[in-house]
């Protein structure tokens, strides 16, 4: 497997391990907010307040279990520990989830390679994982993190930080219908992942625009081509209509991939309609300032929104704009489609299906 | 043939399942025994037993993430390959596999 896509299995596991924590806390603080009012944190010894302290409390688990899982990701069980501490530490010198990313690879490779290369006697190899493997990789991650690292990434991350906010009218649109075109570009693939990334790390710094920004364009092609189908019927295939009975309430629960089987029999212009919607849409929602402090959950989370009923406004907008595209761009289906369609569900294609090697065992 | 497989994805909840299902359809269609374990982040289902794995003659995981108990598999032919892969085109990803199993013999 080539470095890339090494990287890259690791930082999708800390997100795996991170997204329920995630939902759960930010469900709590918006919870918070919505019974108690804007100004619930000063209204001590109420439910709201606890509910959304519990919510605030969580948040700031985040940055340290999404590193400790890299970690383990990495190198197994030896890296839990000290991967909790490193991440523990990018909250407290202000990296964020950027030093988390850093700190999770540094820690899961440091202990890779004490794993490896430290010999110890016989009647001493009890200590390494209890004892050797946690406190060297602590000092020394920590150490690192704290005078080499810490730094930059700080101000890499309040740069970041510090143009989102100062973005005003235009360039918010511009860069909202950005992340939208993103956010839908390949169906919940590697470009929305990466999206996502980007979006679940800023919503742990309390912005939550991007995160808003993600749910529309991972809900604007599935309503889009609903609405579409509903629009101009005969250009869509029977398997097409099946397929969309699924991917409609998949698109609610903001899962995209239903639409896949649509969009491959017609890549370009699926892609393109969904995409440019997509972006319509996250553009009005910065716009709009609306803004999701939850990273999951569809339609179903809307109500804990900020501005939710712009994001409504906004994600119609954008589902009418994939629509309207689809429905005046895609041919009408012809008897030839339909029976391509069967045969393709019958003889799949010879896709590329990319490299790949018959290994022993699990490397 | 018999085969197992295992499915994990990053959210845990669309793909891992939707990549055991194509597994499961193409694997059969082609007249092969199959069993697929998910890992989703309700946890691992459908636990593939120490039989299973042992009586299999080919391995096949599925995921985007790094799956819990690859020890299992020592000595065993595995493929590993992103869910996206499974779920576009399992029928092929078990072709040519069977064709690298005879190449090895």
């Amino acid at each position: 497997m080539n470095v890339g896509a090494e990287l890259k299995k690791h930082l999708l596991t800390g997100i795996s391990y991170m997204i329920p924590l995630i939902v759960a806390a930010g469900i709590c603080i918006a919870l918070g907010q919505i019974i108690g009012g804007p100004d619930v944190a000063d209204n001590e010894g109420s439910i709201a307040y606890y509910i959304n302290q519990i919510g605030g409390w969580g948040m700031s688990l985040v940055v340290p279990l999404f590193t400790a899982a890299i970690a383990l990701s990495i190198a197994d069980r030896p890296g839990l520990a000290p991967g909790l501490i490193i991440g523990f530490i990018s909250n407290e010198i202000e990296t964020g989830f950027i030093g988390g990313i850093v700190g999770g690879l540094l820690v899961g490779y440091f202990v890779l390679f004490l794993k490896k290369k430290l010999k110890m006697p016989q009647s001493m190899q009890g200590l390494m994982p209890v004892m050797i493997i946690p406190v060297l990789a602590t000092v020394v991650c920590g150490l690192i993190m704290i005078l080499l690292i810490g730094r930059p990434v700080a101000g890499l991350q309040n740069a970041l930080l510090e143009f989102l906010s100062s973005m005003q009218g235009g360039s918010r649109f511009f860069v909202g219908g950005i992340m939208g075109a993103m956010a839908s570009f390949d169906f919940g693939g590697p470009v929305n992942k990466t999206l996502s990334l980007f979006a679940d790390g800023l919503l742990v710094e309390g912005v939550y625009g991007p995160q808003a920004v993600k749910f529309i364009g991972s809900m604007v092609p599935p309503f889009g081509i609903a609405l579409s189908f509903l629009i101009t019927r005969y250009k869509y295939t029977k398997m097409e209509k099946e397929a969309l009975k699924a991917a409609f309430p998949m698109g609610i629960c903001m899962i995209t991939e239903g639409v896949i089987p649509i969009a491959a029999r017609d890549l370009i212009r699926v892609v393109s309609s969904c995409s440019i919607g997509s972006a319509v849409g996250g553009g009005l929602a910065m716009v709009w300032n609306v803004g999701s402090p939850v990273p999951h959950g569809g339609m179903f989370v809307v109500p804990l929104m900020e501005n939710p009923v712009f994001f409504v406004i906004s994600l119609l907008i954008g589902s009418t704009v994939t629509g309207g595209m689809l429905s005046l761009w895609k041919p009408a289906v012809t008897a030839e489609d339909e029976l391509e369609n069967l045969e393709e569900e019958e003889e799949e294609e010879e896709d590329d299906i990319g490299e790949f090697d018959l290994t022993r065992g699990v490397q | 043939m018999k085969i197992v497989g295992v499915a994990a994805c990053t959210a845990g909840i669309a793909h891992t399942y939707l990549a055991k299902e194509k597994l499961i359809k193409g694997a059969e269609s082609l007249g092969h025994q199959i069993r697929v374990e998910t890992q989703g982040t309700i946890g691992v289902e459908e636990e593939l037993t120490a039989d299973e794995i042992k009586s299999a003659e080919l391995v096949i995981i599925a995921a985007d993430v790094n799956i819990n108990g690859k020890d299992r598999f020592s000595d065993k032919p595995v493929v590993k390959v992103p869910t996206h892969v499974v779920i576009k085109s399992p029928k092929n990803l078990i072709k040519n596999a069977e064709k690298q199993m005879r190449q090895n013999q």
